[in-house]
């Protein structure tokens, strides 16, 4: 081993805290990215595999905007149009109480037509006997991994639950997919005939869809052509990629929100990395200059910093996998819940351990640990070899540095709120934008702290006299080693108080939304897969018993159906509406009555926040639906404040709808009570109305307000859970650069103790320069975290969700804050004061 | 460097520095020639400028005008690379404080020069411990500094600093740092090396004894070299 | 006479019984492995023991052929779900105006999965599944084409009634040719029309009866072993004049020729030691008509049931008992190119009493099935010495089970 890498080797492992805490720190930055990364990649597998092995080799599909395709449809494909190779789909979710906590996916298919598509049906490599499923009323058939989780076997009975009606349906057949990768994909998957899928999910005479295989070649167009033109009105043909990308699109937001706060994990990794870097060059800057004057080169000094970095990168990268790994399992669940709460079911089996995300995690995680680096290895390399010993020469350079970082730090926040005032739906430009600043407020922190800290000295002079000043001076002193600490907890602070600001405003504002909006006093819908959205059809005499009730004085309909249009999911609803339902909406303009007149006369539509902001439309323009007779355009009356769905609504009058499709369901229904009426006694009354073998939720307005807040908290536990991880890096990185710092000072502190100071004096005034950062980190971090929830709510949250939040900002997320970043800095110095408060100041003295 | 050995030659040599808003002016126009062999004592009082003129001398720093020639090479001429792998294989350095490298053994600290002029075969462990029995510590060569006295660790630097076998030594206040007893050992072991090895020595020092034991003495008075 | 009617029935028995059983169990299985639209290949791996699948057969909860019955038109060329196995199986010889000749295969098996309907709301929920065979040979440009079909009895798909006729498993057909005058003439579904397409084929066809129909066995029933139940009922049609049309490749010829029919409902199954058969349906020129079978057993001998029967031209029927008043003398092979599997091809037919003797020889080599249940069957040539001793000439199909993959191991 060559001697250098042998000194540089002996000098970490003198120093194990800090190198230790340095590859804490990568593997801590590394974790969050992993864990993030491959949370969102399994939430996308398993939705991938579940759409592929759902869709198998299906190339087109034939769907309809209201859901459901006339099962007629299919003979006019296969026999009139000669169109072989077509398969019927009906498809639904049911639950069972044999498998608590999983939305079922109900697969119901024609195993005659299912060779070209589905080889787990028609393969036999299944061993599936379909003449059984056929041949069995309601016959289901399970894979064997849920089925043993349920605990049946064939010949018993599956209860289920769909679409609010209780069922138990015959277990046929249980199939042990061939490969992995279709077990992983009907993993949540229920197989039924398609008569028995009709008949369950109520969908007698109609089908989810009719899958097509069509090849790629000249007969293929000309076979989608002559579909086209055979097609009924309101039935489009899609090909399925476009179909899965709509389905995954509607995620993208999501995901590039988790993302944009991982990378924010990493960089606060780097500025540990850069915290014990710097550190380990500033202690050594002596034996640099040593090496320098015996004739060691810059290239050779930079190259052993580096390599240093290197290996602190490789170790903590390799930590950072397997803590990843086991990170994501818990954030994993977390995304898919909240995929399955927002957006669609999904059923993740396991984590999908994707090589080029690990290859991804660690080049970012080593790449990072040597950009960090760098700076203090050129420092290191530049220093004059006789001047490096002189640390006053370098703490006159810092504080030089100290305004020029501060001009840059302006430079780089300007730069930031132009790229956000980029007009631009794009959420990487905002969050490009958002990291502008956040370094920029990095790079302001120095000379804040030197504010601040000059405006306490007075005040800690007069309370702890010549220690209190010296602690005050301490900090402003070594800044060149302090910097980059404090900026790092007052970005970690800052974030914290900016998501806290913004998760706190949205929640306020939606709470303010829920009360505008749910007027009625009872809502009843169908249990269904996705918590925050209802779906299916209520039963017409159910809804006619419960309007009946005595106590009910009226009520409101909702029809909701999630569509698809220009490859853009969003739902339209259709609503007959109570009058005291009608001031639910809240319209950015225009006179409200106006437009409820209008929206009641069947003029036009109202269209959400979201709906418009995500097509750059306004009120006035149009907005084009397949109805039951083609095409028709219908004017956008009002544009209403919505939380409810982040791809869009689009609301019309029921009586309007009937006109435009043929469809008499209703999802849900709002009832109004007489005055006095006990809200929680008619839900009592109204279950006891459902005739045994269904369910319907019923709930009062507060348990629905609340049940609406549990699934918003829900869906921000992700993001709670990584400002926590992110708050971590950055404690740790305090913790290690502030304690380096006062071990680093032993010498000093050492004379200190022999001048006379008390063990007790000497903690004092440990504790009081650390704490002295904290405080001063916290006090920058919450107009930082402010000026950051400031843009998060209006750029980036406007961008990604198109909605509009009325900022709150509650003193509990400042104290927290503060209190977070002094409790932090006094801990890291709690440690040095104890170690040097035990050791004899002549040994302290002595040095090196 | 030509078969002679070093002769030093300072023409014109000026240096300052900046300290806040006043400049301190080091060298104002200093000229002198050092032959191969020779060894020099530079006498001065404190901020004179000693410490300067060896960095300058070492190529560590380059002065504000006027011509350093170590050997004939022109120093000013160099990039800051090529400065140090001058340095690297014709100058050793003996400073006031001790200078060893804490985190290798006393061998590995006389090793590490002639490993960084490429000389690590086994023939450089010979003459490490060769050099460490000059100076009558090889029973240490396993040892950390840390765990040697003052004058020990200053008679390790001296075999480092010519373990290489350096045309020039440069010592800074070798002794300013010991007794008067350890001092004269340490200079004892230092002029043994030199003799040995023919090379030319500057010593800056504030001793009188010290520097009459150098064959010449030059004073540093208000930034010019006079013969002393 | 009657000694042989059992063993003529057993004949016909099992050369269908083994393809519907196909569907009942492993034709779900096989439809994957003819991958849709391009059932072409088959690989012998896919298909079952053809024994092994017709002895694991349940029959309980069917209707059985336990004894003679009334056979009642029209409702008996429609379907009779409660049997297992039932089957419109239509084969031909025709020629265009130019001279071309062709032969065709058209066949519609159905299938009751289980005893029962499973009821239910649905237009799909249905007991019944149905399997198409469609082959068609052109004699004179060598080639064959042939395409299998699935579907399930149910939402339109496919399905058979009786009154108007109509069988049908997607746009494949066999119906009246005119609703309205069957209703009529009440106890005949003729004329009737034939349609079917695939593979750049298309066959349209309007048969005749031509001869009355003849009921097979002891009036129809046809008895196949000792035990009660283990029977069919069969009727068939010999020689129905057929005209219509031929589109191949987009060439379409307006024909002409001869076809049989042949119908049978069952729910009994083959006998262990039975591997495949061979089966000959002859038209010959002067009006008569001449079905044989050979059923081969495990030791490549043929079962003691083997049976031919004659038809006369006022459509009677004349048996033949096996080995002595009928021979059937392969005098060529065939390699199958799938897997070199060897077929018997040409054969010497004799029906000594009556001095018959005939040369059989394929129209074309290669006539298999290449569907999820591999078979040869097509269209042959027949020349020799027919009735009375008069040289005779004459056209027909044969069928080749048990050679290849399917239904032997």
């Amino acid at each position: 081993m060559r001697l250098l890498t042998k000194a540089s080797l002996r000098y970490l492992t003198h120093h194990r805290l800090q190198l230790l805490l340095s590859v804490l720190g990568v593997a801590l930055g590394v974790a969050v990215v992993l864990s993030i990364d491959l949370a969102i990649q399994s939430a996308q597998t398993g939705f991938r595999i579940s759409a592929e092995t759902v869709s198998g080799r299906t190339t087109h599909v034939l769907v309809s905007d209201l859901g459901s395709v006339d099962e007629r449809l299919l003979n006019t494909v296969r026999i009139d149009l000669d169109i072989t190779a077509s398969a019927p789909v009906v498809e639904g979710f049911a639950t069972s109480s044999v498998l608590p906590g999983r939305a079922l996916r109900i697969l119901g298919i024609d195993p005659f037509s299912e060779g070209p598509f589905r080889p787990y049906v028609a393969g036999g490599s299944t061993g599936l006997d379909v003449s059984e499923l056929m041949t069995t009323r309601t016959g289901v058939v399970l894979p064997a991994s849920l089925a043993e989780e349920g605990g049946v076997s064939v010949g018993d009975s599956l209860p289920m639950v769909v679409e609010g009606e209780a069922w138990s349906v015959p277990l046929v057949a249980i199939i042990e997919p061939a490969d992995e990768l279709a077990r992983a994909g009907l993993a949540d998957v229920a197989l039924m005939d398609v008569a028995g899928a009709q008949e369950v999910l109520r969908m007698v005479g109609r089908l989810s869809r009719i899958d097509l295989r069509i090849s790629d070649d000249e007969a293929g167009s000309a076979e989608l052509e002559a579909i086209a033109g055979a097609l009924p009105d309101g039935v489009g043909i899609e090909s399925v990629g476009t179909r899965s990308e709509t389905m995954s699109g509607m995620i993208g937001a999501f995901d590039v929100n988790l993302t944009a706060l991982s990378l924010l994990a990493l960089i606060f990794g780097m500025f540990l990395i850069y915290n014990a870097v710097t550190f380990s060059v500033v202690q050594r800057r002596e034996i640099l200059g040593r090496l320098r004057a015996l004739g060691v080169t810059r290239d050779e000094i930079v190259r052993l910093i580096l390599t240093e970095a290197l290996w602190i990168g490789i170790v903590g990268a390799l930590l950072g996998t397997l803590v990843g790994i086991f990170l994501a399992r818990g954030l994993v669940g977390m995304v898919t819940r909240t995929i399955n709460d927002l957006y669609f079911s999904v059923s993740v089996q396991g984590i999908d351990l994707r090589p080029f995300l690990f290859a991804k995690a660690c080049v970012l995680g080593v790449g990072a640990t040597l950009l960090a680096a760098l700076p203090p290895a050129l420092e290191a390399a530049g220093a004059n070899p006789r001047m490096a010993a002189l640390r006053s020469v370098v703490e006159g350079r810092a504080r030089v540095l100290v305004p020029r970082a501060a001009l840059v730090g302006s430079i780089l926040c300007a730069v930031g709120i132009g790229v956000l005032s980029i007009p631009t739906r794009n959420l990487v430009v905002s969050f490009t934008g958002l990291f502008f600043i956040i370094t920029g407020l990095a790079l302001i922190t120095p000379a804040g702290t030197l504010v601040l800290v000059a405006a306490v000295r007075p005040l800690l002079g007069r309370v702890w006299g010549t220690l209190g000043l010296m602690a005050a001076r301490g900090v402003g002193a070594s800044l060149s080693r302090t910097a980059p600490a404090i900026a790092a907890l007052v970005v970690a602070v800052s974030v914290t108080v900016g998501l806290g600001v913004m998760i706190q405003s949205f929640r306020g504002t939606l709470v303010q939304w829920l009360d505008g909006t749910l007027r009625a006093d009872v809502y009843v819908s169908l249990p269904g897969p996705t918590a925050s959205r209802a779906a299916g059809t209520m039963w017409p005499e159910v809804i006619e018993d419960f309007v009946g009730h005595p106590e009910v004085s009226g009520y409101s309909t909702y029809r909701g159906m999630d569509l698809v249009r220009d490859g853009e999911a969003f739902r339209l609803v259709a609503l007959e509406l109570d009058p005291r339902g009608e001031g639910a909406f809240d319209f950015l303009e225009g006179s409200s009555s106006d437009i409820m007149a209008r929206f009641r006369a069947g003029e036009g539509v109202i269209a959400s926040e979201p709906y418009v902001f995500r097509r750059g439309l306004e009120r006035g323009d149009s907005v084009t639906l397949s109805t039951a007779s083609g095409d028709r355009a219908l004017r956008i009356i009002g544009v209403f404040y919505d939380y409810g769905s982040e791809q869009g609504t689009v609301m019309m009058s029921r009586s309007l709808y009937d006109r435009l499709f043929d469809d008499p369901g209703v999802t849900s229904l709002g009832l109004f009570l007489e005055e006095g009426a006990d809200s929680e006694r008619v839900v009592g009354d109204l279950l006891a109305l459902v005739p045994p073998g269904r369910a319907v939720i019923a709930r009062t307005n507060d348990t629905l307000r609340s049940a609406s807040l549990e699934v918003f908290d829900r869906t921000f536990q992700v993001t709670a859970v990584l400002r926590l991880l992110a708050f971590v890096v950055a404690f740790v990185g305090v913790l290690s650069a502030l304690a380096a710092l006062q071990l680093e000072r032993a010498r000093e502190l050492g004379l200190l103790r022999a001048s006379g100071m008390t063990p007790g004096q000497l903690a004092r005034l440990v504790v009081t320069q650390t704490g002295l950062i904290g405080l001063a980190a916290g006090v920058l971090a919450v107009p930082m975290g402010i000026a950051l929830s400031i843009v998060m709510i209006f750029v980036v949250n406007k961008r990604s969700f198109g909605w509009t939040l009325n900022m709150e900002v509650g003193p509990e997320v400042l104290l927290q804050a503060v209190g977070l970043a002094l409790v932090g800095a006094i801990l890291a110095g709690v440690y040095p004061a104890w170690k040097m408060s035990r050791t004899s100041p002549a040994l302290a003295l002595r040095g090196e | 460097m030509n078969d002679r050995g070093p002769s030093i030659e300072l023409i014109d040599v000026h240096k300052s520095y900046e300290e806040g808003e006043r400049t301190h002016e080091v060298l104002t126009g200093t000229s002198v020639s050092i032959r191969a062999g020779e060894r020099v004592a530079i006498l001065g009082p404190s901020g004179s400028g000693k410490s300067t003129l060896l960095n300058l001398i070492s190529g560590i720093d380059l002065p504000d005008s006027g011509t350093i020639r170590v050997g004939g090479t022109d120093l000013g001429a160099l990039t800051e690379r090529d400065r140090t792998l001058f340095r690297r294989d014709h100058i050793g350095f003996v400073f006031q404080f001790f200078n060893l490298l804490p985190t290798l053994t006393v061998l590995e600290n006389l090793l590490l020069p002639l490993e960084l002029t490429g000389s690590t075969n086994g023939r450089a462990d010979d003459r490490a411990r060769e050099l460490l029995a000059a100076v009558e510590l090889e029973a240490r060569a396993g040892a950390f500094p840390d765990r040697l006295s003052g004058g020990e660790q200053q008679r390790i630097a001296i075999a480092r600093a010519l373990v290489h076998e350096p045309d020039l030594l440069l010592a800074d206040e070798p002794t300013g740092n010991l007794d008067q007893d350890t001092g004269t050992r340490v200079v004892e072991a230092l002029e043994a090396l030199v003799a040995a090895q023919g090379t030319t020595m500057i010593v800056v020092t504030h001793s009188r004894e010290l520097a009459g034991r150098m064959d010449r003495i030059l004073e540093l008075d208000h930034g010019r070299l006079r013969e002393g | 006479m009657t000694a042989s009617v059992p063993s003529r029935l057993r004949l016909t028995r099992p050369r269908r019984p083994g393809l519907v059983a196909t569907v009942a169990t492993v034709g779900l299985l096989a439809v994957a492995g003819c991958a849709g639209p391009a059932p072409q290949s088959t690989d012998g791996t896919e298909t079952l023991s053809l024994v092994a699948t017709l002895g694991g057969l349940d029959t309980a909860g069917y209707e059985r052929a336990l004894e003679v019955r009334d056979f009642v038109f029209p409702e008996d060329h429609g379907p009779h779900p409660g049997f297992r196995t039932e089957w419109w199986y239509v084969t031909g010889n025709l020629t265009s105006r130019e001279g071309r000749t062709f032969g065709f295969q058209f066949t519609i098996f159905r299938s009751a999965l289980a005893p029962a309907d499973p009821g239910g709301p649905s237009a799909w929920s249905t007991n019944q599944a149905y399997m198409g065979h469609f082959a068609l040979t052109d004699i004179t440009g060598e080639d064959f084409r042939s395409e299998e079909r699935f579907a399930r009895g149910g939402a339109g798909l496919a399905g058979a009634q009786a009154e108007p006729l109509r069988v049908w498993i997607e746009d494949w057909e066999l119906s009246a040719a005119d609703p309205a005058a069957t209703g009529t003439v009440r106890a005949s579904p003729f004329p009737m029309t034939l349609r079917a397409d695939g593979k750049g084929v298309d066959l349209e066809l309007v048969l005749q009866s031509g001869k009355p129909r003849v009921l097979q066995g002891d009036r129809g029933l046809s008895q196949k072993g000792a035990e009660p139940g283990n029977a069919s009922y069969y009727y068939a049609h010999t020689r129905m004049p057929a005209e219509g049309r031929v589109t191949l490749d987009g060439q379409t010829y307006r024909v002409s020729g001869l076809a049989w029919l042949d119908r049978e409902w069952s729910t009994s199954a083959l006998s262990e030691g039975q591997v495949g058969w061979d089966w000959f349906a002859l038209q010959l020129d002067d009006g008569w008509e001449m079905m044989v079978y050979q059923l081969r057993l495990e030791d490549g001998s043929a079962d003691p049931l083997s049976d031919g029967v004659l038809i006369d031209p006022a459509g009677r029927r004349i048996s033949l008992s096996w080995g002595d008043q009928v021979t059937v003398t392969p005098t060529g092979r065939w390699r199958s190119p799938v897997d070199g599997a060897e077929y018997p091809s040409g054969w010497r037919v004799t029906v000594p009493d009556r001095g018959w003797d005939l040369s059989v020889e394929p129209a074309v080599l290669d006539q298999e099935l290449r569907v999820a249940f591999r078979y040869w069957e097509g269209a042959v040539r027949v020349e020799g010495v027919g009735e009375r001793g008069r040289p005779i000439r004459g056209r027909g199909y044969v069928e080749l089970t048990g050679y290849a993959g399917a239904g032997i191991e």
